[in-house]
């Protein structure tokens, strides 16, 4: 019985073609811009809730409990990337958070709050 | 021994051919930053909400509770892992047999505060444990993934938190009492869509 070596090397080289790699992001959320430089300009204590806005534009998410209010601003980015061999596949996704959280009292006077930014690792 | 060599070839054709009908997908997911224990230690009763923020940031999560607020950081890892042996290759779509498992790590941490801003309580779980898999034979079509972990890497709520009111109608009459508002207690990644608060969503 003879074996056709050709049609071997042309499947060898279609798997070859049909291998590749793979690599994406998507962002969700608000625009950042709770960097430093920008909340250095809120005090807690005065600063109210319209200045925070007019900073930082419309939230995520507004909670409110009685008379005092939440913003939370979220932008959140998903990288991954992957590779196809065909017979072995890998993908991997990390998703980071950056998120800022502004709390005032009954009289929109900012009370507390919190920013955070992710550093990538590799800067 | 021109057989022996035919019969060697023979032997490599069938195993490239079975080599091309299997393979093995791996998905790695990676959620959030990790809490660490020495941050976990800091947590005292009675600690000022400001203090909480400066060591861990802005919550993850977050929701106001008749008593308060609840706020809560989270991170997931979860490994997805697959086989499978299909004859899709040779243009036969009439058999696959498949395996999966998935396998997640995380840390939550749930605090609470009072109406003065203050910590009332507070909790953390950590997990490392199989989510779930298997292993099938699907002689016709393939119809059902051995792994299913669409509920564990879905995005934050806060992102349709705007849309809450339209979305179909159970979902939107019980827009008051979803832990998705932030209006009304939280719930975890993976939490069963129809007990609880959302059990009027018919889902």
């Amino acid at each position: 019985m003879k074996i056709q070596i050709r049609p071997v090397i042309v499947a060898a080289l279609c798997a070859m073609l049909l291998s590749g790699c793979v690599q994406y992001d998507s962002k969700r959320g608000v625009e950042v811009k709770w960097q430093s430089v920008i909340t250095e300009q809120l005090q807690k204590g005065t600063s109210t809730r319209g200045e925070v806005l007019a900073l930082l534009g419309p939230p995520s998410q507004i909670i409110s409990l009685d008379e005092e209010t939440v913003l939370y601003y979220l932008f959140e980015r998903t990288k991954g990337n992957g590779y196809i061999l065909i017979l072995y596949n890998r993908f991997t996704v990390d998703a980071r958070y950056d998120r800022a959280v502004f709390f005032f009292d009954d009289n929109d006077i900012l009370r507390d709050y919190s920013t955070h930014i992710h550093e990538p690792e590799d800067k | 021994m021109s057989l022996k060599i035919s019969k060697l070839c023979q032997a490599l054709v069938l195993a490239l051919l079975a080599l091309a009908l299997a393979g093995c997908t791996q998905w790695r997911y990676d959620l959030g930053d990790h809490l660490t224990h020495v941050n976990l230690d800091k947590l005292q009763q009675g600690m000022p909400l400001s203090e909480v923020l400066n060591i861990f940031g802005p919550p993850q999560r977050i929701s106001a509770s008749p008593s308060g607020y609840l706020l809560a950081w989270e991170h997931w890892q979860v490994d997805e892992d697959s086989l499978g042996i299909r004859l899709g290759a040779l243009g036969a779509d009439i058999l696959s047999l498949d395996w999966g498992k998935a396998r997640i790590r995380g840390e939550f941490l749930l605090v609470t505060f009072d109406r003065e801003h203050h910590l009332s309580g507070s909790t953390v779980s950590e997990w490392d444990n199989l989510a779930g898999g298997g292993q099938g034979i699907q002689p016709f079509i393939g119809v059902v993934s051995m792994v299913d972990i669409d509920d564990l890497v879905r995005s934050l709520p806060q992102h349709t938190w705007g849309a809450t009111s339209l979305q179909e109608l159970p979902r939107a009459l019980n827009t008051q009492s979803s832990p998705l508002s932030g209006q009304s207690g939280m719930e975890q990644r993976g939490t069963p869509p129809s007990i609880g608060q959302k059990s009027l969503e018919l889902r």
